[in-house]
């Protein structure tokens, strides 16, 4: 009887675990999907000030083409990234096109000198200073999610509850973001 | 620990300390009612009642006029603004907080507001000119880790109990020595009470201790994180340590602490602010600080500090 006792507590004790535990992975899960939406705020963001710079460039620089086409497609992979590691390649891809479009403006000094161009470049280091931010949390709570999703017990559980690693935001070379500068412009 | 358990550890722990001071409060109105009058008792449980309500509802406000933090205009001071808005996406918080500024020489910075959401961060024009952006970003970001680990709201909480459980002690303490006491009290009664009304506060003021000091390190360790660079934060700690400004302001806030009469209200409710927004009062050596980060990041300070371009060149107000 006694033991009966016993096994029935163990139950119980192991049923509270299992909820508290189940019920922080899903804790964790919405910390990761909060930080990915943030990221993808930037994201868009920055995709959308694109247009706008292009046309500004062209409106200078009009026979600049390859360039121009580079940053486009650029800017089309990164809105198609399925996945926070392919997002993070395209938006490193977006990035080093968009060295090469300020490169080619430095040869125009009227272009360098008009306000939209400079406010846009402002914008531009803004976003990326806010996507690398975003990064930060994201890459934090994806790693304590995957921590618990590969310790024991949970390695064998979470995959049958519909707990998956999650990917990090991170592409190679991207830690060091180049910097969009010349002339800062808030120190003008 | 994840940050939700932290933040639940700390509300936790905020229970106990709110409980604490319930207690003491409870305490201090018995020790009125059974030395001078039963109803003055219930009066000063009244009064306490309405006058913390009233604090908590005004604490927003209060603490922006007693510092002098004024409000910036839309298009005022913008990357000092961009700096506190990155700092609150890496930080995973969902709202900004507003930025307010001290015209202060000192390097401070200080954090308020009970909610996330509605929450400020005032920075010194001293710490503007003091530091460069690195490191203004690890102070920004250790004001938001106060404001994320609900810091702000517990030490309100403790601050007005604290400066309410004072007030009563110091009205018991006046009305025992002018007023005398009532006949029913005997002798030891009248003495417990006296002891009572001066020791008060100073419990108070531990129970506050307690849990401002952890407090700082866990914001610490928070910057830390969210800028992943526990050197910037070392370094901004060490240059206000070595800041002349500061110290002579942390002195004058430690004597605050220390050697001012609890009888003093205006004292106190002013420490209370000043304990808020002081990095130095009520928080661990910088030292220790510096100490702790040094051990978490695997670094070492240079002896003297690179000389750097303060940030607030860059915002054009030097």
């Amino acid at each position: 009887m006694l033991w009966l006792w016993i096994f029935i507590g163990l139950l119980v004790l192991l049923g509270i675990l299992g909820v508290l535990g189940y019920n922080r992975l899903v804790r964790l899960r919405m910390e990761v999907d909060t930080g990915w939406a943030n990221i993808d705020v930037q994201l868009q963001r920055r995709t959308d000030l694109i247009p706008n710079l292009v046309e500004t460039v062209r409106g200078y620089a009009a026979h600049e083409r390859g360039v121009f086409d580079e940053v486009t497609r650029a800017r089309a992979a990164v809105q198609q990234a399925a996945s926070p590691g392919t997002a993070a390649e395209a938006n490193a891809g977006l990035t080093v096109a968009l060295g090469r479009l300020f490169a080619v403006a430095e040869a125009y000094p009227d272009l360098k000198a008009s306000e939209n161009f400079s406010q846009l470049q402002d914008d531009l280091t803004d976003t990326e200073d806010k996507i690398s931010a975003a990064r930060r949390y994201y890459n934090a709570t994806v790693m304590r999610f995957n921590t618990v999703v590969q310790s024991i017990p949970w390695v064998l559980f979470a995959r049958p509850l519909g707990f998956r690693e999650r990917e990090f935001f991170s592409a190679e070379g991207d830690t060091a973001v180049p910097q969009v500068s010349f002339g800062t412009a808030s120190g003008t | 620990m994840t940050l939700q358990e932290q933040i639940r550890s700390n509300r936790l722990r905020s229970g106990i300390v709110v409980f604490g001071f319930v207690l003491l409060l409870l305490v201090i109105a018995g020790l009125v009612g059974l030395a001078l009058d039963l109803s003055l008792g219930v009066a000063a449980l009244v009064f306490a009642a309405v006058y913390g309500l009233f604090a908590l509802i005004r604490s927003r406000t209060m603490i922006a006029r007693m510092t002098g933090a004024q409000e910036l205009g839309p298009e005022e001071l913008k990357p000092l603004r961009r700096l506190v808005e990155n700092v609150s996406i890496a930080a995973g918080l969902p709202v900004t907080p507003e930025v307010r500024i001290v015209d202060d020489s000192a390097p401070n910075a200080f954090a308020a507001g009970l909610r996330p959401e509605r929450s400020y961060v005032g920075v010194t024009t001293g710490l503007l000119r003091a530091m460069p952006k690195r490191e203004l970003e690890a102070v920004l970001a250790h004001e938001v880790s106060h404001i994320r680990n609900r810091d702000t709201y517990l030490m309100t909480m403790a601050t007005i109990f604290a400066g309410v459980i004072a007030l009563i002690a110091d009205v018991g303490f006046r009305a025992m020595a002018y007023g005398g006491r009532s006949r029913k009290a005997g002798a030891l009664v009248a003495v417990l009470a006296i002891v009572g009304f001066i020791l008060a506060p100073y419990a108070a003021l531990l129970l506050r201790m307690s849990l401002s000091r952890r407090r700082e390190f866990l914001a610490d360790a928070g910057a830390a994180e969210i800028l992943n660079d526990p050197e910037a934060m070392a370094l901004a700690l060490r240059r206000l340590e070595l800041d002349t400004t500061s110290i002579r302001y942390a002195e004058a806030s430690v004597a605050h602490l220390w050697v001012e009469s609890p009888t003093d209200r205006v004292e106190s409710e002013r420490r209370g602010v000043v304990a808020l927004s002081s990095w130095f009062n009520t928080h661990p050596p910088l030292d220790a600080r510096v100490a702790a980060l040094q051990e978490a990041g695997g670094f070492q300070l240079p002896e003297r500090l690179p000389p750097d371009v303060p940030f607030a060149s860059e915002l054009g107000i030097a």
